[in-house]
This record gives C-alpha cells, sequence and structure tokens, in this order.
C-alpha cells in the first residue's frame, strides 16, 4: 500500500541554496506565480501558516509593488511544499494505471553561508562547525534529494565568490553521506538543477547571444529567448570565463566531482524575466530590460509584466525525478 | 651712345630701375660742370626704390693746386665716387653735354673703369629726374590690406590681407574695399598695407585713427611706392607700433558684440529639490549675464527636461520649451515659473541615474532646424547621462521614444555655428563622458562655474573688453 505522507513528512526534500542575494526569494515567489498561472499540476503550498504567508507576501510584493522581496534573514524556517500530480504506479504509461496519492516536495530555502568564512577565513574557520548557518546548510541538503542550486553570474562577475561558497558544503555533505552509506556510485544521491539565475540581464543575454545559444519557443506569442538545459551548460561555463575571481571554473568541476552526470541539469533562469511592451506584445531587442533601478538607497523595482522564464521548469525536473524514485520515509 | 634727349633720360634710368632685382643696386653718377654726384639706389624690404647720394666739386677732388696737378690723385678720387658700386652692381654714367674738359676727363675714367655702364647725356640736374622715376616706379610687389576674418564656427578671428594694388600698380592707382570695424582700443582701427615675401607679411605702413564701429566704404589711393591714402575714414596718422604688437593685439575670440546671439538654455528639472534650484540659479546668471552685455541683440530658449517614467501609469514629464527665441526678460520670467516649481519626476518609476537628455537634444534640433542656420549657443545644466536609443553597456533603460542622443548631438556640432557648452553637477574629472560631449566647446563644474567667463568662452559675451586691432573684411558686400 502506498504510505500516506503527512503533510509535515514530505516524500523527499528540495533544498533552494545561493549565495545571498542569488534570487531564492525572488523565484520562489515567481514560482509561485507560473505554477498558479500554468495549466501543470503542480502548486506550491506553505507548510506552516507562516510560510503560507511569507510566500504571499513575497508574491504581493513582486505582483503589486513591483518591489523585489526583500531579504530575510531567518528564511531557513520557513518551508513550503510542492504537491505534484498524483503518483503513479509503475506502469507509468499505461491507460490503464491509476492515480495514487500526489506527490508531495518540501522546499527549504538556505543562504550559503559563504559571506563568514572563505579561504581567508583560516583553518579553525574552514573547519566550519561553529557555524550555524553551514550546519543548518548541511541538515537541509542531508535531508534532501534535490537541490536548486542558483549560480548569480552577476555576483560573479563582482565578486566571484560562488566557489567559495559552494565547494566547502559540498565537501561536508559528501563526508556526512559517505558515513550514511549513501555514496552509492562514488556520487553524491542528489538530483541538482543549477539555476543560472538574471539570465534578463544584458550581460548574461549578451553572453548567450554570443555563443548562438539564444532559441525562441515557437510556441512562445512574446518570441522570449531563452536557453535550452542542453545548451545552459555551455553558457554557465561561458559564464565562468568572466568571474572576477577566476575561481568559477572550479565550480564547474566540483559539480562533476560531486554529482552523477544524469542528476545535473543546468538552466538559464530568470525570475523576472524580459521587458515586454504592453502595445507591441513582443520581445525586443531594443529594450528588454525588465528592472527600474532604484535611488541610492532603495531597490530596483520590476518595470513590466512578469515574464519567468525557466523558474517552474527546475523544480518539474527534479518533481519528476524525486517521484520516480521510492520515497526514503517508505522501505 | 649718349643721348641728350630728358625723356630718353628718363626711360633709360626707370628700365634700369625697372631691372633692378631686390638684391641689387644700381649706381648713377652724374658728371656736371660743378662737379660729380653719385646715387646709389636699391629696393627695399617691400620692393620700394631707395636712394641715396653724395657729391664733391672739381675743386673738391683735384686738391688745392686744381686740375691737372695731380692727374693719378684726381682720378683716384673721381673713380672712389663710384666707390659703393661693386663690380656686379649696375652703373649708369650720366655726363653733362657741355664740352667741359673736366667733365670729359673725369667720363673718361670712370668708362674705363666701368666698362660696362650705360652712358647718358643730360643737362639738367638728374636728382629730379630720378625722384621722378621712383615716384612712378610701378609696383613690384602687391600692395594688401590686413584685414580680420572670423571662423563663423569657432568664431576666433585670424588675420587675412585683402589685395589693394596689384603687381605693376602705378601711383594714382584707386581701389574700394567695404570694411566693418569694430571697437579697437587705445590705438584705434590700424589699417596697415603689407607686402609678402614668402610667409611673413612685410609691414609698408600703418595708420590708425579711432574709427567708431560700423561699416565703411574706403577709397584707397597709391599716392606713390610705399605710400596708400585712405579716404571714406576718420583722419588718419602714423601708427607706432609694430607688426609683432600688432599681432598680439589680436584677441583669441571675438567679442559678443560682433553680432545678435542665441542661448538655448536646457536645464534638468529632476533630483533634489535644492540642486534643481542650483541648476536654474545658474541659468539664470547666465542669461542675466550675457543680456547685460548684448541687450537686444539676445535672444533666449529656455528648456526644461527630467527624467523618464517607466510605469504608464505614471505620467511623463515630457521636454518643456518655457521660451524659445525670446528677449531675456521672457525668458526669465519663464524661468521664475521652473524656480516655482522645483523639482518634478523623483522616485520610482522616474528613472534615477539617467534624463531626458536625448529628448531635449531631438527638441532643440529639431526647433533649431527649422530657422536659418543663425550661429546659436546651446549650454545644458544638469548631472545625468541620456538614456540610450537602445539597451547598451550602461544597462540604462532605453529612451521610450528611441532618441539617440549620439546621432543628436553629432547633428548640432555640423550645424554652423553652433557651440556646445555645459554646467555639469560633478566636476570635470568625475562628470558622466557623455557630459564632456555636451559640453564641447566649455564644461563648467556646477558649484564653481564663473558664469561670465563660461560666457566668454562659449562666445557669448566678450572674454574682456575686446578690441579688434584691425578691420573686419565687410563680406555681406
Ligand atoms: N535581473 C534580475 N535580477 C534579479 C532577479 N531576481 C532577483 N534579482 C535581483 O537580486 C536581488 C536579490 O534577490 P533575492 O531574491 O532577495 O535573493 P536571495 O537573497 O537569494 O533571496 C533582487 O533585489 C534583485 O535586484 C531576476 O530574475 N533578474
Ligand atoms: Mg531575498
Amino acid at each position: 500500500m502506498q504510505p500516506d505522507p503527512s503533510r509535515e513528512r514530505p516524500d523527499h526534500n528540495i533544498a533552494m541554496w545561493g549565495a545571498p542575494g542569488s534570487g531564492k526569494t525572488t523565484l520562489l515567489a515567481a514560482l509561485f506565480i507560473a505554477l498558479t498561472k500554468s495549466d501543470d499540476d503542480w502548486k506550491i503550498i506553505g507548510s506552516d501558516p507562516a510560510s503560507s504567508d511569507y510566500l504571499i507576501e513575497k508574491t504581493n510584493a513582486l505582483l503589486r509593488g513591483k518591489l523585489f522581496p526583500e531579504a530575510n534573514m531567518t528564511m531557513e524556517r520557513y518551508h513550503w511544499t510542492l504537491l505534484g500530480p498524483a503518483l503513479r504506479k509503475p506502469g507509468f504509461w499505461s491507460r490503464k494505471a491509476k492515480p495514487g496519492p500526489p506527490a508531495r516536495i518540501g522546499i527549504g530555502m538556505t543562504d550559503a553561508p559563504g559571506g563568514w568564512y572563505g579561504p581567508a577565513g583560516g583553518p579553525s574557520a574552514l573547519d566550519g562547525s561553529g557555524d550555524p548557518r553551514l550546519q543548518k546548510l548541511l541538515d537541509n541538503l542531508e535531508r534532501s534529494r534535490g537541490i536548486v542550486f542558483l549560480y548569480d553570474p552577476i555576483r560573479e562577475f563582482t565578486l566571484g565568490d560562488a566557489f567559495d561558497h559552494m565547494h566547502a558544503p559540498l565537501t561536508r555533505l559528501a563526508e556526512r553521506m559517505l558515513a550514511a552509506g549513501e555514496f552509492t556510485d562514488g556520487k553524491l544521491p542528489h538530483h541538482i538543477a543549477v539555476c543560472v539565475t538574471k539570465f534578463d540581464d544584458p550581460r548574461v543575454l549578451e553572453t548567450a547571444e554570443k555563443r548562438r545559444l539564444l532559441t525562441v519557443d515557437i510556441d512562445d506569442p512574446y518570441r522570449l529567448p531563452r536557453v535550452t538545459s542542453e545548451d545552459a551548460r555551455e553558457l554557465f561555463h561561458e559564464l565562468c570565463q568572466v568571474s572576477a575571481s577566476g575561481t568559477a571554473d572550479m565550480v564547474l568541476k566540483a559539480l562533476d566531482q560531486f554529482f552523477h552526470p544524469d542528476r545535473i541539469r543546468f538552466f538559464a533562469t530568470s525570475s523576472i524575466g524580459f521587458y515586454v511592451d504592453r502595445r507591441t506584445k513582443r520581445f525586443d531587442w531594443d529594450d528588454f530590460q525588465n528592472m527600474v533601478p532604484g535611488e541610492a538607497d532603495e531597490d530596483s523595482r520590476i518595470r513590466g509584466q512578469l515574464h519567468p522564464i525557466n523558474v517552474v521548469e527546475p523544480m518539474l525536473w527534479l518533481g519528476q525525478r524525486l517521484a520516480a524514485i521510492r520515497p526514503t520515509v517508505v522501505s | 651712345m649718349p643721348e641728350p634727349d630728358r625723356d630718353l633720360s628718363r626711360k633709360a634710368i626707370a628700365q634700369a630701375l625697372a631691372d633692378l632685382a631686390d638684391t641689387d643696386r644700381l649706381t648713377l653718377v652724374e658728371i656736371a660742370a660743378d662737379g660729380v654726384t653719385t646715387f646709389l639706389l636699391h629696393r627695399d624690404d617691400n620692393g620700394r626704390p631707395r636712394g641715396r647720394s653724395w657729391s664733391a666739386t672739381w675743386p673738391g677732388l683735384a686738391g688745392e693746386r686744381g686740375w691737372g696737378t695731380h692727374p693719378a690723385e684726381t682720378r683716384e678720387a673721381v673713380l672712389r665716387m663710384a666707390r659703393a658700386a661693386s663690380s656686379t652692381a649696375d652703373v649708369m654714367l650720366v655726363a653733362a653735354s657741355s664740352a667741359d674738359p673736366q667733365v670729359e676727363q673725369a667720363l673718361a675714367w670712370l668708362r674705363a673703369a666701368h666698362p660696362a655702364a650705360q652712358v647718358l647725356r643730360a643737362e639738367a640736374p638728374i636728382a629730379a629726374l630720378i625722384r621722378e622715376v621712383i615716384a612712378d616706379d610701378p609696383l613690384t610687389r602687391s600692395y594688401e590690406l590686413i584685414v580680420v576674418l572670423v571662423d563663423s564656427d569657432t568664431s576666433r578671428p585670424r588675420l587675412t590681407s585683402r589685395q589693394l594694388f596689384p603687381l605693376g600698380s602705378r601711383p594714382g592707382a584707386r581701389t574700394r574695399v567695404a570694411l566693418r570695424c569694430e571697437a579697437a582700443g587705445a590705438h584705434g582701427t590700424a589699417f596697415a598695407v603689407v607686402t609678402w615675401q614668402g610667409p611673413k607679411p612685410r609691414l609698408l605702413s600703418v595708420q590708425s585713427a579711432p574709427v567708431a564701429p560700423g561699416r565703411y566704404e574706403v577709397t584707397a589711393e597709391l599716392v606713390r611706392p610705399g605710400r596708400v591714402r585712405f579716404t571714406g575714414l576718420p583722419a588718419l596718422s602714423p601708427d607706432p607700433r609694430g607688426w609683432d604688437q600688432l599681432v598680439a593685439a589680436l584677441p583669441d575670440r571675438l567679442a559678443g558684440g560682433s553680432g545678435p546671439a542665441h542661448l538655448v538654455c536646457a536645464v534638468e528639472v529632476c533630483g533634489a529639490d535644492d540642486q534643481v534650484a542650483e541648476r536654474l540659479s545658474r541659468a539664470r546668471q547666465m542669461i542675466s549675464s550675457a543680456s547685460g552685455e548684448l541687450g537686444g541683440l539676445l535672444r533666449v530658449s529656455l528648456l526644461a527636461y527630467a527624467a523618464h517614467s517607466y510605469d504608464p501609469s505614471a505620467p511623463e514629464f515630457p521636454v518643456r520649451i518655457a521660451a524659445w527665441e525670446a528677449g531675456a526678460g521672457e525668458a526669465l520670467n519663464a524661468l521664475g515659473a521652473l524656480e516655482e516649481r522645483g523639482a518634478v519626476a523623483r522616485g520610482y518609476p522616474y528613472h534615477p541615474h539617467a534624463a531626458q537628455l536625448e529628448d531635449m537634444l531631438a527638441v532643440v534640433v529639431e526647433r533649431l532646424g527649422r530657422a536659418d542656420p543663425a550661429p546659436a549657443v546651446i549650454l545644458t545644466v544638469g548631472g545625468l547621462p541620456p538614456h540610450p536609443a537602445r539597451t547598451d553597456q550602461s544597462r540604462i533603460l532605453p529612451c521610450p521614444h528611441r532618441h539617440d542622443w549620439r546621432k543628436l548631438l553629432a547633428a548640432l556640432r555640423q550645424r554652423q555655428g553652433t557651440v556646445l557648452g555645459a554646467i555639469c553637477d560633478q566636476p570635470a574629472d568625475q562628470a558622466h563622458q557623455v557630459w564632456h560631449r555636451i559640453g564641447a566647446a566649455a564644461l563648467a563644474h556646477l558649484e564653481a562655474v564663473d558664469v561670465r567667463g563660461l560666457a566668454a568662452d562659449l562666445g557669448l559675451v566678450a572674454s574682456s573688453p575686446v578690441h579688434l586691432p584691425f578691420p573686419l573684411l565687410d563680406e555681406t558686400e
């Protein structure tokens, strides 16, 4: 019999993880909006009232106030559930297959704690045991079988600290997984969706354009440029070349080191998408930025409608991959 | 052959003078009844013939004991009279036709010493003849008047010369020139005649007078070589200044008073209140300063521009043409209204990092294009860069109207007599690079601008009371 997982115990967990400011909160709100709009069977709900409020609040800010959600220092305490279509019995494709209970995938979010300890922090800091954030991230990652890793190319242009943010947690995670006997094929058991965020930024779009990585969906009335998942790895690689520190290349190496190639997928993501003129309703190469910068002390705002790009896709990919795995709670 | 005819002598001397090259000398030795006179002729730097002479009586040449006592010494004395004549110089011997033995003896000695010398026979003393020939010598250089030409783009004056008398002109020749005179300072306007030999002009004469500014129909008359008389002007007197002194008196730029001016002031009216007030007050100072000196000759246009809106629910403040080619008073009133209104278009969704500079340029280009290509000074007062025509590296959102500031600025720079100046919020070394183009002729800092100096740099007013030492060629002729 299928277990009937309680609301508190999803089948699987996804950890959203990225440097502060990499776009996690915005991505979550955009995900909510995109799922609400889409015909997919997936939806996202808060795991508790506070988490639901958080989601609604951030989504409203994005939609109404055209404000980017404010950074939240305590977001680790919020959890959401991605509720998928009903699980099916093994005969997935068979018409006779009967729907089972829906897939439940928990989502937790963590700021990568790289700000507190980097290579400059010294050996004791590198140990990280004293950093509660790292512990929380590791707990979160250990609990999860799906990871949404947000790679912020803009931050990488200017700070170039993505590698610092990811390497230590991955090493520690591998350590824990090895101890738990979960390092079966020599790699972490996780699926990881690497989201290159802020794809709408001219510098990112231009990089994709130069590498001829852009495609347009024939069905897309707005003709928004996209990068397919197949090409997103190349975009990621290309963006790594212009990293401020030059260590971004190692991010790719670390990913290959820790994750099985079948379990890595790249996405060129934009939570806000491109600006589309209300009259022409077409993407315009001359004018596509969807952000209005704020005055010195203010945040940027969103200019036109949101047109999230590759926001739902990483979740669905993870959702489908994880749904195909037997829930960890049953065995 | 000796030739007694006065006209023939005159012709012969005139011909020898005409053949006289710049560096050569012509020696005329007159052997007359009372003694020997030598005339040495040459051309000066202006090609004008000059002469000097010296003479000795027969007793003076022969010594105390008289003609014939020491013929060798007397011969020496006679030959020494023509001493300045080197072997290459032309020598002419002019002898009285009387059968005076002293004359004949002296002539014989001189002919032997200068076998190539032409010999003339003349009765009257030839000094008058030589003066006549010199006075009637046709010009061997063209005589030109120094005038000022003003470059219409930069309003920089430069010197040039206008021909008065061509080569070969003779005394009595006249030429008419239309000239314009400006205020000229203590020495007055200088009417300098030069000749050209190589790249440098040679000053022939400078006469000057305090001439009231205005247009003059002047007639120049060649009185004699080296002397030009001007009529149609107040009485001129010789000017003691040399060429270098005159040239040094030429200003870098022409006075604003040289013609009517159109000042286009464009002010950025978004941003902090006190910043906007400061910009408007600078525009006020500029208009007041220029109008104080140009009076009714100044036309003023005043534009205000702010930031673009990037949300259709918030109104756009389009470029405001507060005044166009108005009098200074009217423009200052319009400025008052802008001051009262203060800063507009602040905060979201108005772009905080750029302003409608490109829209303002589009209005100016369009408006100036309508009128005659009259000179204009465009003074932009602001701090923000323009919006690009399309998304670019600046990541500033593109102008909703897709105006291209680069093209518009290029159009203004190509427009005749258009000067671009700017007062920027930031000092030049910190100003956005666009401001160096918007203030191509002069870029000042809002907090430290010397408004009077800026007006002068833009050619709107004189840098100091400007004096033009020379007349201008009147091209409206
Ligand atoms: N261009 C662009 N900027 C984004 C996008 N999402 C977020 N940002 C920017 O990144 C900042 C931080 O985003 P946030 O979601 O708070 O990041 P978090 O700290 O990871 O939660 C926002 O204030 C925006 O300026 C996006 O899709 N496109
Ligand atoms: Mg945030």
